[in-house]
């Protein structure tokens, strides 16, 4: 991908934040990284993370091993199939590879995968060292195909290229340009969606499809949360599609808006207002009366029976405090489901929110909450000085909260419970609970025998 | 003796191998407050990171250059100096590893040269700042021991990396006896640390370290500077001996990992040494930084290990333990720089090697073993007797790092077990002391593959290879890293008499648990033997034989 075909992918009519943008703003793009301040992925890392749920595909990694040994089955999207997604495919490039070029390595790795396991489609993706050496990955994967009858897209998203944002992006066009309108459905149905940025992490899927399943909504393509290549090829033929929690692919909706009309929102899963938001976006864009009655009644009941079963949670976490630090939609959506829920935010992180998110955030909080520096020392002060409870953010901030001995939830993609949903509000609010209550705080803060002020001896030994 | 075998290699699928800077970047987080950063990509670090954290259960301080497109081509020595710069300013640790990556090694930049101009100039700064009035320069309270390690990813793997980092920390430690003895001796200031503050003074002068000798190999990057004024003043107040080295204590032992060792592993040893009446130094230590402890607070550096005041007390090494074959140039390397004598193992699993330690220990400190090793080895003994009553002619298939394969595959040699596929993701030198007939050079799926069609009933490996016991049907037995399904795998135990019969045991108990062996549910013997007719009795015949005297 050229460094222009990159560019184009920061101009996002769809994005009211970007649109705001001046020119200038709009050609810096991703954030860039800053040398000795940075964590989080790379490009490669999020163009991974947007297409290896496509779980009956392989997915190759040319490069040397650190990308694909030190990440393969290393991520939390579950399968209710085909397990190939988890298998760990690499060229292995070594130093002979890097001199002469790996193009014939690739092309060999790439037949032989298909030899031995029949996928429906191979992605590949470059790293730093082979677009570093030039190899020419469209023409490889280009012969590939032709050798093996089998569709081998290219996603070119070496991870020096920018963040993981930037990575879900490429990841989306390649899907646009590659794999979506590729195959026909035999079966296209009135009420099928596509949703855009679902990952199933924890199987968050399951606990929303069921729903749409009671109002006759079909989810053709999932890109990508257990998705099936096939499914995703037929995306076109959606009626409507959501955008979830994740801006970065935005640009997959409106390029499925603009080649097939396929009209868009953007919800969530999080939260029974999001949820009840999402239900009637459904509907808006379905133009179905009889589908849009269904939905109210639907929402109704589902708020009821959830508001039932928060109630004993609500009684509990009244008036507790929690400091935030997640990004993008959530660093507001969450805000209001803990609010929700009676506990107080006392501080909620900003870098990774996008302006519009921020003054989201502004509105539920105010200025004085806002946390405008990441760093695990300045959640554990912030923390200390609001006295909080509980700590909700990413797992990489998980080991910053309990060895501060303070309570912590995964709310990112790391995590291993579903909170999608109703049903998933109802686990959220117990799991938070859980973590605030849990008896091993009251064990750890206690002082070692050593730094507590030492007993008298007739006190240990009972004596009166 | 095995043969080494390499497999052939068409796509890797389902990669055994982890990248060099993994491998070193895990020697630098077991020194004590020490920040490894990797020159690469953010995602070099961001993946590393990710699986050092599930196998670990603990925060992994690990930094990046974020080396972008741009960056990656028309130069690196940017962002490694802003880098370098922002990680002194904020996190401020004692030790600095700086690791390559493929990206920034294919460019084929002089990243050792960068260092040591960026060395020198800031080296320069100091002496511009400490000199005016003489004053001890408190900028350099934070002045890091630097270290920069050659690790592309596209070569070797993760032993490679151990390596190459644990032998530029001993030369970049350790100066050359020959520059030792010349006038702008750093080597001598370099022990002047005694307080925690005169400590972290003397950091800066680690930059007094020679910059290369004609022996040092091309994997070395170097910290290299030219002594600073302010080497010279250490020395001039210097006290002879580093605090918490030998001395009163008595000998000091210096001990070099591998990486086949765990936390467990590395406590039994410095135990071991310490029941000698020695002084073990472990380089690096896991044991103090990584083996799951809560700390009194937070901090962004790791939060114990090897100090640099246990660095420094090395040249005084009465004599150098290698424990595991990674470690072995290192070991080498410190043994010709301290004349102290140096004591080779491959690995510590298993009576053999353990035996002969234990021997070197009593030559050393010239005492008999103490009751406790005395009753540990009496216990390995009689935990290998019990054991081969399960083990024996048990069918393994293991797939490790090379030390750890050697250790492990020994031990339940040792038991009688028969090692039937043994995989490594590289080759090194140690696997052909492997007692067994072959070892594979591979990928999981070539293990898993190989493994089937021996008939493989104990699978030993990392998490990864839990799918591969699961499709063919074996008890499985975790080893190694990553280990990211269940807790505690810093304190499992590999080594040591206690903690090779741990290993033992739990081996056998796997294969116990996994149900009797030997028949399938329908009551067929799975052994399947090839009968020739007359080749043996017949059935008939056997149960006469067999029948019970009457009498």
């Amino acid at each position: 991908m050229s460094a222009a075909d990159r560019a184009a992918l920061f101009t996002e009519t769809s994005c009211d934040t970007n649109t705001t943008k001046s020119e200038k703003q709009r050609k810096a793009g991703c954030p860039k990284p800053k040398p000795g301040g940075t964590s989080g992925g790379c490009t490669f890392d999020g163009a991974m993370i947007t297409l290896v749920p496509i779980v009956d595909s392989a997915h190759i990694v040319h490069g040397p091993i650190a990308c694909a040994g030190n990440s393969w089955d290393g991520r939390g999207s579950l399968s209710s199939g085909p397990t190939l997604y988890r298998r760990g495919f690499t060229t292995d490039m070594t130093e002979n590879d890097v001199v002469l070029g790996g193009e014939q390595r690739l092309f060999d790795t790439i037949l032989d995968v298909v030899e031995r396991f029949a996928p429906p489609a191979v992605f590949v993706y470059t790293t730093c060292v082979t677009a570093m050496i030039g190899d020419d990955l469209d023409a490889v994967c280009t012969a590939a195909t032709a050798q093996t009858g089998v569709p081998v897209i290219p996603v070119d998203a070496p991870g020096f290229v920018g963040n993981k944002n930037l990575g879900n992006k490429i990841a989306g066009q390649a899907l646009l340009d590659h794999v979506i309108g590729t195959v026909e459905p035999a079966d296209v149905g009135r009420f099928d969606v596509n949703l855009i940025g679902e990952y199933n992490i924890a199987g968050e899927l399951w606990d929303v499809l069921p729903l749409l399943g009671r109002l006759g909504i079909r989810v053709r393509a999932c890109i990508s949360g257990d998705a099936r290549y096939h499914d995703v090829a037929a995306a076109h033929r959606a009626k409507a599609s959501m955008v979830v929690c994740s801006r970065a692919l935005l640009g997959l909706a409106r390029g499925l808006d603009e080649r097939y009309d396929i009209p868009w929102f953007e919800g969530s899963f999080y939260g029974t207002r999001a949820m009840g938001d999402t239900l009637r976006g459904f509907a808006r864009l379905l133009g179905d009366d009889e589908l849009t009655r269904r939905t109210e009644e639907l929402i109704a009941a589902e708020e009821a029976a959830t508001e039932k079963a928060l109630a004993p949670y609500r009684e509990r976490l009244a008036g507790r405090r929690a400091v935030l630090y997640t990004g993008g939609v959530k660093s507001w959506s969450i805000v209001s489901a803990l609010q929700d829920l009676g506990i107080e935010v006392v501080g909620s992180g900003i870098t990774k929110s996008s302006d519009g998110d921020v003054e989201k955030i502004r509105e539920l909080l105010g200025d004085a909450k806002m946390i405008k520096e990441g760093s695990p020392r300045e959640l554990l002060r912030v923390a200390a000085e609001t006295g909080a409870d509980i700590l909700v953010a990413g797992g990489r901030n998980q080991y910053t909260a309990i060895k501060g001995r303070l309570p912590f939830l995964d709310i990112n993609q790391e995590r291993h419970i579903p909170y999608a949903g109703y049903t998933g509000m109802v686990e959220f609010a117990r799991r938070l609970d859980m973590a605030i209550s849990s008896p091993v705080w009251e064990q750890v803060r206690r002082p070692a025998p050593w730094d507590a002020p030492a007993p008298a001896l007739a006190d240990l030994a009972g004596v009166a | 003796m095995a043969k080494i075998v390499i497999a052939e290699r068409g796509a890797a699928i389902d990669p055994l191998k982890l990248s060099q800077p993994l491998g070193a970047a895990l020697v630098f987080l077991g020194l004590a407050g020490s920040l490894p950063i990797m020159h690469g990509s953010q995602g070099c670090a961001s993946f590393a990171k990710a699986l050092l954290t599930r196998h670990f259960n603990e925060p992994i301080p690990l930094q990046t250059t974020a080396i972008s497109e741009v960056t990656a081509v028309v130069g690196s020595g940017e962002a490694m100096v802003a880098t370098l710069d922002a990680i002194r300013k904020k996190q401020r640790p004692d030790v600095i590893g700086l690791l390559t990556t493929g990206v920034t090694e294919v460019s084929g930049e002089d990243v050792g040269g960068q260092l040591r101009s960026y060395l020198a100039a800031w080296a320069e700064a100091d002496t511009d700042s400490a000199r005016p009035d003489g004053a001890p320069d408190t900028t350099t309270a934070s002045a890091p021991l630097i270290i920069g390690v050659s690790t592309p990813d596209f070569v070797g793997g993760l032993t490679d990396g151990w390596s190459a980092a644990l032998e530029a920390l001993i030369r970049a430690v350790i100066p050359a006896p020959t520059t030792a003895r010349g006038p702008a001796d750093g080597a001598t200031a370099l022990v002047a640390a005694s307080t925690p503050a005169a400590l972290s003074r003397s950091a800066g002068t680690a930059r007094a370290i020679p910059a290369t000798e004609p022996a040092a190999t091309a994997a070395q990057v170097t910290t290299a500077v030219p002594a600073s004024p302010l080497t010279r003043q250490a020395r001039t107040a210097s006290v002879t001996r580093p605090a918490g080295s030998a001395g009163e204590d008595g000998d000091l032992i210096a001990i070099l990992a591998g990486p086949g060792l765990t936390a467990a592993d590395l406590d039994e040893l410095a135990g071991l040494v310490r029941a000698f009446g020695l002084v073990p130094v472990l380089v690096p230590d896991l044991s103090g930084s990584l083996d799951g402890h809560l700390a009194p607070a937070w901090q962004p550096t790791t939060t114990g290990g090897t100090t640099l005041a246990e660095l420094r007390s090395l040249r005084d090494a009465r004599a150098v333990l290698v424990a595991g074959a990674a470690a072995t140039t290192a070991g080498e390397l410190l043994a010709a720089r301290t004349g102290a004598p140096l004591f080779d193992h491959p690995h510590l699993t298993g009576l053999t090697e353990m035996d002969a330690l234990v021997s070197e220990l009593m030559v050393v400190s010239g005492r008999t073993a103490p009751r406790e090793v005395r009753r540990a080895r009496e216990r390995l003994a009689d935990g290998l007797l019990d054991a081969h009553f399960v083990l024996g002619g048990v069918r393994v298939a293991i797939a490790a790092e090379p030390d750890l394969l050697v250790a492990a595959g020994s031990l339940l040699h040792d038991a009688g077990a028969e090692i039937v596929t043994a995989m490594a993701p590289t080759s090194e030198p140690v696997l052909a002391d492997a007692p067994w007939a072959e070892v594979v050079v591979g990928d999981l799926d070539e293990f898993a593959e190989r493994a089937a069609a021996a008939g493989a009933e104990l699978v030993l490996g990392s998490s990864h290879t839990r799918e591969v016991a699961h499709r063919i049907g074996a008890a499985f037995l975790p080893l190694g890293f990553p280990i990211f399904d269940r807790l505690g795998a810093a304190l499992a135990s590999t080594a040591g008499y206690a903690g090779s019969l741990r290993l033992l045991l739990d081996a056998a108990n796997r294969v116990l648990d996994h149900g009797p062996g030997g028949h399938t549910s329908d009551g067929r013997s799975t052994t399947d033997l090839t009968r020739q007719p007359g080749a043996t009795a017949d059935p008939d015949e056997l149960d006469d034989l067999f029948q019970e005297s009457p009498c």
